[in-house]
């Protein structure tokens, strides 16, 4: 007789079902792929770190005598448990050349290794290892392909010192010390066969040589302090160094990561809702079943058996469905990084489980109410009639508006909890559109380049390479940038030319050394720095650090620290705090005429062109070309582009932004949908006798639609009002893990207060029109139907 | 049967108002001159109408060549056994379902050539429904159920507080003025037929359909909805209403009695006020008697 009422009840009331029965799937699939993304992203670079073989420690060597250079302390140093070491040849950005002679564009150092000889796991777009590269072909890291538009099988030559060799591009492949926008470095992998080729060359033997070593400790401190007394270092840093690096990526992931959470959100209430309003519509047929003595305990647990069937066969299709989700999800976060999780399908499993048994739990608390009431009060639909305050709000008479305005209103203002569901779904969904798009703008303007650089008129990509950097001296710079500022001056266009390197120098503070990336503009003036707190240096004995150097050192305003640069122990003062997205954060500013050596260059920022002729935006925009045609640089930008540029991020996070405005209007068209078909079944008896009463379905289609329009406006203004406020709150702890503490957010209004709302707006009245024309099946006439 | 002139004025709209329907529409309309009574209107002619439904492939006739007419100020009962098709005639005759053949000729307009539009349109201005269920919107106030009608209308050029005035004139009169500010489940049953009957009258219809209008109702509040009902038939108010009850459609000028989708039989009360209620109640058991009631 139980499973008899159960299949007689999911087959009599089929609308409401198969209504409850997709919210369950949407949520069994939101829910599995979000659990799956939380845990992928919260593991996220471990994971990738640990796939690889990076290790907890890395150490960069370049320059004549590298190879070996670390020999005695990988012996020596007891805190060292295990390294591996792989062998490279660096390159500089004109290596590399397309069929047609013209150059490729790449990041920074090149580095070419074989694939033999790798310490690290390089895993290819489709996450498998790479384990053998044919003689002849080559695969690229980072962005190298698609930035030039490379695809698999093209051909790129490479010119090094004299050798000249042509490859056939198997594609990229995901290279977790050196991939990370960040890091920027673009490594070649090739065959041992043809990196021979290359250090068959005397040149590139004796000079280009280095090495990269992954070490395994748990002693970072005493790794750090060996690394920094060792020749040829050009880069050391922990895991979390390494990991800080990805992320620009992170924020993407972590964005995925709160959109998971958003779409669980959501699901559930949508789910609630569904359980709630099913279940009201029960009590008819359970004041029927109490009348005839079944206990409160039977009652409830017929529906809940039934909730618990309609869950279990929605999780297993929500389960199936996670799968390409969340693949979906992570693809546009994991095209630099390996994203996974040991836990793989178990995880999506286990976020179906759990869909099944919220649904359960959800449908016992909402079965309570069975007890409260007598099979009289439930005969009348839960309404014992004893009210003590009028439901109705909104009064016909004073109403400026037509009737379908005020029906729609006045059942919004009458029952809010009804829509309330609308409201907090379509809201979360709006406010995190309205996050990124506040996020994407700020990365597509120059509000942050001041944690970078000096704002100047134009940035010109460095034309020589940090090799070639390195191979002159802090004067040949000096000199270039004042030729160059000279050139520009006879050329009609007066400026002045500047450029911030960055130095690695052992620091001493509270007899603790550390290896501390040093920031020295050439040519540039203190006032133009931000600081957030102090006086800028105004000498070489005067520094300014970064609050996270501040907090790792433990030096303050006022504090001495030393700096060892080649034969000279400076004691320097701290003067001031500033923000620097370089190197996240870890960096020290020093005065321009510090003693700082090119010897020890880590990396050097690029030509900031600042013009003394005070040019318009327009007469900047002309100038652009000129500069780079005058120098023969590969691009010149202006300072919104150049931000763009460093930043990295910008192009993914719209992807994403897009991405999420797609989810969300399939997710506002199935909520409506859904709550639209609903509300007819639900209101059916009302509609009929509007209907008999002489109203067009017109009218009753007018008031569907501004009801649900109603509820979608409160959601998308509650969230346009709070999205700025959002924003710097869930944002600027992202920009400040990076080094920006004050982050001054670029809001585009149009977008926030008009163009974004309106979307989601306008989708819902288009859905909630297209759905709403059901009403016109009903008639008149079945007022005679109704239950 | 007969309405006299002087009762009819009263629902008879203000001049200016209306004017569409007067006239020229009204010259042109069927008359019917029975000996010795006054000339009447005929509102409402339905001939050899047909509706069948097809379910699981199986034909059901619900109503076969149904042909009858209503004059204007008239009270006509529809009974019958269960599935007679009574509630179908009912809501085919008053534009709400279609036919399957037939016409119904509603104030000389073939409601079977109107569309859906203009159908509702007919319904809203000229027509009112009070059903056995007492439906209304559940986030109205009572007052507001009953005029929300009226403020879609635009029959009249009433402002919103005029037909404001004139839903609580209605609500007065049928004596339940105190639950005009009340919710539709803060009242009883008896109130809220009453106040669906007000809503059936708010934008002054020319007939009145009632399905069943006391069927849920007890014996005093099934009283109470009969004698407004009664009461606006007397206004000039025509009324067309279908019952199982043989005690409410002892209180109506005539009665059809369908058995299979065919009109079997017509009673006309008698006529005059000298005839007691019970009598009228005994005259017509004993003509349903007759045809196997």
């Amino acid at each position: 007789m139980f499973f008899r009422i159960l299949k007689n009840d999911l087959k009599r009331k089929k609308t409401m079902n198969i209504i409850l029965f997709l919210f369950i799937v949407l949520a069994a699939m939101f829910v599995a792929g979000g659990v799956n993304n939380v845990v992928t992203v919260m593991n996220g670079t471990d994971y990738y770190l640990d796939k690889a073989g990076v290790g907890d420690f890395v150490i960069v060597t370049s320059g004549e005598h590298a190879v070996g250079a670390l020999d005695h302390m990988l012996k020596a140093e007891e805190a060292i448990q295990d390294y591996r070491l792989e062998q490279v040849v660096f390159g500089s950005q004109d290596d590399i050349t397309g069929e047609d002679g013209k150059e490729k564009e790449s990041k920074n150092v090149l580095v070419y290794q074989s694939i033999e000889n790798s310490a690290i796991t390089f895993f290819d777009m489709d996450n498998e290892p790479v384990t053998r590269i044919e003689p002849g072909h080559i695969y690229a890291t980072g962005s190298f392909m698609e930035i030039n538009k490379l695809k698999p099988g093209d051909v790129i030559c490479l010119e090094h010192s004299g050798v000249e060799l042509k490859f056939i591009l198997d594609g990229t492949v995901k290279d977790a010390l050196l991939g990370s926008d960040f890091m920027g470095n673009t490594r070649f992998i090739m065959s041992e066969e043809d990196m021979n080729k290359l250090l068959e060359n005397q040149t590139i033997y004796e000079s280009y040589r280095g090495e990269i070593c992954y070490i395994d400790t748990k002693n970072f401190a005493a790794v750090a302090s060996a690394a920094a007394k060792s020749p040829n270092v050009i880069f050391s840093g922990t895991r979390s160094t390494i990991k800080t690096a990805y992320m620009m990526e992170m924020i993407i992931a972590f964005i995925m990561l709160v959109l998971s959470v958003c779409l669980i959100v959501v699901s559930l209430v949508v789910l609630k809702f569904s359980i709630t309003f099913t279940i009201t519509k029960e009590f008819r047929q359970i004041g029927v079943m109490k009348a005839i003595g079944l206990s409160n305990g039977r009652v409830r647990s017929l529906y809940i058996v039934k909730y618990f069937m309609m869950a279990l066969a929605g999780a297993v299709l929500g389960f199936f469905g996670s799968i390409p989700f969340s693949r979906m999800l992570l693809d546009s976060v994991s095209k630099k990084m390996m994203l996974g999780n040991d836990g793989g399908i178990l995880v999506n499993v286990f976020g179906s489980f759990l869909v099944v048994c919220v649904i359960v739990l959800f449908a016992y608390i909402c079965t309570g109410k069975v007890k409260r009431f007598t099979p009289v009060d439930a005969i009348r639909s839960g309404q014992t009639g004893e009210r003590y305050k009028n439901k109705t709000i909104l009064r016909i008479e004073k109403f400026p508006g037509g009737n379908a305005l005020f029906m729609a209103l006045n059942d919004v203002l009458s029952s809010p909890g009804r829509f309330l569901s609308v409201i907090i779904s379509f809201g979360f969904c709006t406010l995190f559109v309205l996050m990124l798009v506040n996020t994407t703008a700020t990365l597509n303007s120059p509000n942050l380049l001041d944690t970078l650089v000096t704002e100047s008129h134009l940035y010109a990509i460095l034309d020589q390479g940090l090799l070639g950097i390195m191979e002159g001296t802090r004067e040949d710079m000096e000199e270039r940038l004042d030729e160059m500022g000279e050139e520009l001056t006879r050329k009609g266009m007066p400026a002045r030319v500047c450029i911030e390197l960055l130095y690695k120098y052992q620091v001493t503070f509270d007899g603790r050394d550390y290896v501390l990336n040093c920031q020295q503009g050439l040519h540039t003036d203190h006032d133009q720095y931000v600081y957030l707190e102090g006086t800028a240096p105004q000498n070489k004995y005067e520094i300014a650090v970064t609050p996270q150097i501040s907090e790792m050192t433990g030096a303050g305003i006022g504090d001495t620290v030393t700096i060892h640069y080649d034969g000279e122990d400076m004691d320097c003062m701290v003067t001031a705090y500033y923000q620097s997205m370089n190197n996240m954060g870890n960096t020290i500013r020093l005065y321009e005429d510090a003693p700082a050596d090119i010897s020890h260059l880590a990396a050097a920022m690029d030509y900031q062109i600042d013009f003394t002729d005070d040019p318009s935006e327009e007469e900047v925009e002309l100038r652009k070309e000129r500069v780079r045609e005058l120098f023969g640089l590969q691009e010149v930008m202006n300072a919104t582009e150049y931000c763009i540029e460093c930043m990295g991020v910008a192009d993914t996070l719209e992807s994403v932004q897009f991405l999420f405005l797609a989810i969300t209007i399939v997710v506002v068209i199935l909520v409506t949908v859904l709550m639209e078909k609903s509300f007819i079944a639900d209101e059916k008896s009302q509609i009929a006798i509007l209907k008999a009463m002489g109203f067009q379905d017109t009218a009753v289609v007018g008031w569907h639609i501004y009801r649900l329009g109603l509820a979608a406006l409160a959601a998308t203004v509650l969230a346009a009002a709070v999205s700025i406020p959002m924003t710097k709150l869930c944002i600027t702890p992202i920009f400040g893990i990076m080094g920006a503490l004050d982050v001054d957010y670029r809001i585009d209004p149009l977008q926030i207060f008009l163009l974004y709302p309106c979307i989601i707006l306008g989708t819902t009245v288009i859905v909630t029109w297209a759905t709403a024309l059901n009403t016109k099946s009903i008639a008149a006439a079945d007022t005679a139907n109704i239950e | 049967m007969a309405v006299k002139d002087g009762e009819n004025k009263k629902v008879t709209p203000k001049d200016g108002e209306n004017k569409k329907v007067t006239a020229k529409d009204r010259e042109n309309k069927k008359m019917t001159v029975k000996d010795g009574e006054d000339k009447k209107m005929t509102v409402l002619e339905v001939k050899d109408l047909c509706k069948t439904y097809v379910v699981n492939k199986r034909q059901n006739n619900v109503l076969r060549n149904v042909s009858f007419s209503v004059d204007e100020g008239e009270m006509v009962a529809v009974m019958g056994p269960s599935g007679s098709g009574k509630s179908t005639l009912l809501y085919a005759v008053s534009g709400m379902d279609g036919a399957t053949g037939g016409n119904v000729l509603f104030d000389g307009k073939d409601l079977m050539g109107l569309s859906a539009k203009e159908l509702a349109r007919l319904r809203l201005n000229e027509m009112g429904f009070i059903f056995q269920q007492m439906y209304m919107m559940n986030n109205l106030t009572i007052l507001d159920n009953i005029v929300l009608p009226a403020m879609e209308s635009k029959k009249t050029s009433e402002s919103r507080k005029e037909k404001i005035m004139r839903g609580e004139d209605l609500m007065r009169k049928l004596d339940i003025i105190q639950v005009a500010d009340n919710d539709i489940n803060e009242v009883s049953g008896g109130q809220l037929q009453r106040a669906c009957i007000c809503r059936s009258m708010i934008n002054r219809p020319r007939v009145l359909f009632a399905d069943e209008p006391t069927g849920s109702l007890n014996r005093n509040a099934s009283d109470e909805v009969m004698d407004e009902l009664v009461k606006l038939n007397k206004e000039g108010t025509t009324v067309m209403m279908v019952t199982h009850d043989a005690r409410v459609a002892a209180r109506c000028s005539r009665v059809l009695y369908l058995v299979d989708g065919n009109i079997k039989g017509e009673y006309k009360s008698p006529a005059g006020g000298d005839v007691k209620e019970k009598d009228r109640e005994r005259m017509l058991n004993n003509w349903l008697m007759e045809l196997g009631w």
